[in-house]
């Protein structure tokens, strides 16, 4: 009780260096408290738009050395992302594991859209089943114009709005259901494969920033025929009667003439003879055919919802336990390597932040150990006067401790008002998105801070423990002080 | 009790050397004395005789370079800091020329400060310990002044209340240094006269220095010191043995 009376009085018998580190201590607490408030809210928003529009909590892709984002790009470079070759043992291990809520599988590649010869467009293609799609994204998908596709039928494409808008302008006429565009894909793995789709609707992505905006939805098999998969399709080719024809009457020899052999393709003809220089389809369609009757239908990625009390780390870490128990090097990752840049950048955001408030924590703690070495040469007499009455150097180490913890509290409640405030006057107006970038981050075009109890107990535990460790020096000093000195006079 | 157990300090041949710069000053040269329990001691000397470590080598704030200083039975040479801490505490009172009150607490809370420490206690229900100290804070007649602050006392009255909180633990010795050279002479007088009081009534051994040849006759055992030697040594009246 004498301590914390003797604490409490010294902080207002030192006005000046209470004020000086209350002020710094504030400071810092209202800094943090917004700034964590800022970067949470931007990865919180982050995360929804990703977790429930597009990533889900946890994704398991094909064989890839490094993380896959949900565009279909790897950070190994790899063109295009192998299929998981043991997709019905995931099948069925999720559907006694309790950690996932429910699990999509999905195909993702780049692919450039043609009107005849003409490109139109490119950009990402997610290869889906459009029920299970729309079931597992049921909140981010509103259909503007067409319909749904029915399951089974021809290959179909469902372009967002932003993309119907800028094909349109591309093709100089309205891009709308029914109509049929080409796809291709970009990148050679799988030679050159081109798909007649039809639009069968226009949606609108309700979370979406300027890249996701983009996103087309393919039916599975069209994107494993652009992929490279096309012998693991899911369902059987259906020709058109035109197709059948052309498939029965054609004759390759046609395509060379009469001087083929002796002519210009003679030499290609022998190295193609030494050297089979298939595609790989085409190689996948041998191996496959080869060795198994019914193939799985490839799928890149198996997107996981998890059940409300999951733990993502954990669950991570158990299928890719369970990936290398079936000796697959299937990769698992959280939604944040899913979501690529964008998340990165958030996430980095927040470590540089973090790394600027470590920096500013150490000059924080030099000049608070500052301020309290030269409060301590102020109070030796007082201190030596301590001694010599008989306290021991505990009471004297309490004594300096319980100061600057009353100071930090004291301080601590007035810089997470000050916080508080700030960040209730950001609510009101919010953080426009100065640029693309921004609105990336802010997950849309406004920042409205969230106002986290967390951030504000961190903030306040991270000063607390600032000015902890800044007193632990100017402490030595005052246990150094011998009782003599009380001898010597103020 | 024979008069060896009635010594509360004994020093013999004490010696006490500082470095000052690359000098070398012997602050006491063989000093040797003793003191009765109950006495009223007067250390006196001229400016740097000596007085001063004397007492602090008493009052354990400070080490002999060679010689024996026994306090209250116990060798000080061959204390760690916890168990002189814990003698000062006990054992020893303390009166300081600046008075060395602590400003953030009141007047009560000051004489109450050494029972405090470190959740001590004199021994005695918390009561009795709470009349203890209202006793002795009305004992040096400044029982209207519980509740003030020391900056809001004159120096007189401030010396008072170190005396009270000299004697709170009970002590059986209160060492006092030049406890009246802050004050004017009438309230120096009056210093005394309280000390010398209190040594009456609760029969605890005072050790005041001075360098007042006023005030040196107040007491009943003067030990005079020059140059870091003892040259006098003069009781005023033999003690009866209790």
């Amino acid at each position: 009780m004498i301590l914390a009376r003797m604490a409490y009085g010294n902080i207002f018998l030192h006005k000046a260096k209470s004020v000086l580190l209350g002020t710094i201590m504030c400071a810092g607490i209202a800094i943090l408290f917004v700034g964590n408030s800022l970067i949470d809210t931007a990865i919180g928003g982050l995360r929804r738009m990703f977790v429930e529009g597009y990533t889900g909590d946890v994704m398991v892709t094909g064989p890839t050395s490094f993380p896959t984002t949900i565009f279909g790009e790897t950070a190994g470079g790899e063109e295009v992302i192998p299929h998981i070759a043991k997709f019905s043992s995931y099948v069925e291990r999720f559907t006694s594991d309790e950690d996932v809520a429910a699990a999509l599988p999905m195909l993702s590649g780049q692919v450039a859209m043609g009107l005849g010869e003409q490109v139109i467009g490119r950009g990402s293609a997610f290869g889906v089943d459009i029920a299970d799609y729309r079931s597992f994204f049921s909140g981010n998908l509103t259909l503007a114009e067409g319909s749904w596709p029915a399951e089974g039928g021809q290959s179909w494409i469902i372009i967002s709005e932003v993309s119907a808008a800028m094909l349109s302008r591309a093709a100089g006429k309205t891009i709308g259901p029914g109509e049929k565009i080409i796809l291709s894909a970009l990148g050679d793995t799988a030679g050159t494969v081109i798909r007649e789709v039809k639009v069968a609707g226009i949606v609108k992505f309700n979370q979406s920033s300027q890249e996701l905006a983009r996103i087309s939805l393919v039916d599975a098999d069209t994107m494993r025929d652009l992929l490279g998969f096309a012998s693991l399709r899911d369902g059987t080719v259906e020709l058109t009667p035109e197709q059948q024809a052309f498939v029965s009457d054609f004759d390759p020899d046609s395509l060379f003439g009469e001087g083929a052999a002796t002519g210009l393709f003679a030499e290609d003809a022998e190295t193609a003879a030494a050297v089979p220089a298939l595609p790989a389809a085409s190689t996948a369609t041998t191996a496959t055919a080869a060795t198994t009757a019914s193939p799985e239908p490839a799928w890149q990625f198996i997107l996981i919802k998890l059940a409300p009390k999951a733990n993502a780390r954990r669950c991570i870490a158990d299928l890719q336990a369970f990936a290398k128990g079936m000796e697959q090097d299937d990769h698992v990752q959280d939604w944040i390597a899913g979501a690529g840049s964008v998340a990165r950048t958030a996430v980095t955001i927040r470590f540089v932040f973090y790394l600027m408030v470590t920096i500013v924590a150490v000059v924080v703690i030099m000049i608070t150990m500052n301020v309290l070495v030269v409060s301590i040469s102020e109070r030796v007499p007082e201190i030596g006067t301590l001694r010599a009455l008989g306290a021991r150097k505990r009471f004297i180490r309490r004594m300096i401790l319980l100061e600057t913890s009353f100071l930090a509290v004291i301080a601590g409640l007035a810089g997470l008002v000050l916080g508080l405030a700030i960040l209730l006057i950001l609510r009101k107006s919010g953080i426009k998105a100065p640029n693309l970038f921004f609105e990336a981050i802010f997950a849309g075009r406004k920042l409205v801070p969230v106002i986290s109890p967390m951030a504000g107990f961190n903030a306040f535990l991270w000063i607390f423990a600032t000015s902890i460790l800044s007193s632990l020096y100017p402490i030595a000093l005052a246990l150094r002080i011998k009782p003599v000195v009380a001898m010597q006079g103020e | 009790m024979d008069s060896q157990n009635q010594f509360v300090v004994q020093l013999k041949d004490v010696h006490k050397s500082y470095a000052l710069g690359e000098t070398k000053v012997h602050a006491l040269q063989g000093v040797a004395f003793d003191i009765q329990k109950g006495d009223f001691v007067s250390i006196a000397g001229p400016s740097g005789s000596g007085k001063t470590t004397v007492l602090n080598l008493i009052g354990c704030v400070d080490i002999a370079t060679s010689g024996d200083v026994t306090v209250l039975g116990q060798r000080t040479g061959e204390l760690g800091d916890e168990k002189l801490t814990a003698l000062r505490h006990r054992g020893l009172g303390f009166i300081f020329q600046t008075f060395n009150l602590i400003p953030v607490l009141n007047i009560r809370e000051n004489v109450e400060l050494p029972a405090l420490l470190d959740g001590s206690d004199i021994g005695m229900p918390k009561k009795e310990q709470a009349e203890w100290v209202d006793h002795l804070i009305e004992s040096v007649g400044l029982a209207d002044r519980m509740r003030h602050k020391p900056a809001e006392l004159s120096g007189g009255q401030r010396q008072r209340i170190a005396i009270a909180r000299a004697l709170v633990m009970r002590p059986p010795i209160v060492l006092a240094d030049e406890p009246t050279a802050n004050l004017d002479s009438a309230t120096g007088e009056s210093i005394l006269a309280l000390m010398k009081r209190m040594n009456r009534e609760f029969g605890t051994t005072f050790i005041f220095s001075t360098h007042d040849q006023g005030i040196v006759d107040i007491a009943d055992h003067v030990i005079r010191l020059k140059d870091g030697r003892v040259t006098e040594n003069r009781r005023a009246e033999p003690k009866a043995a209790s």
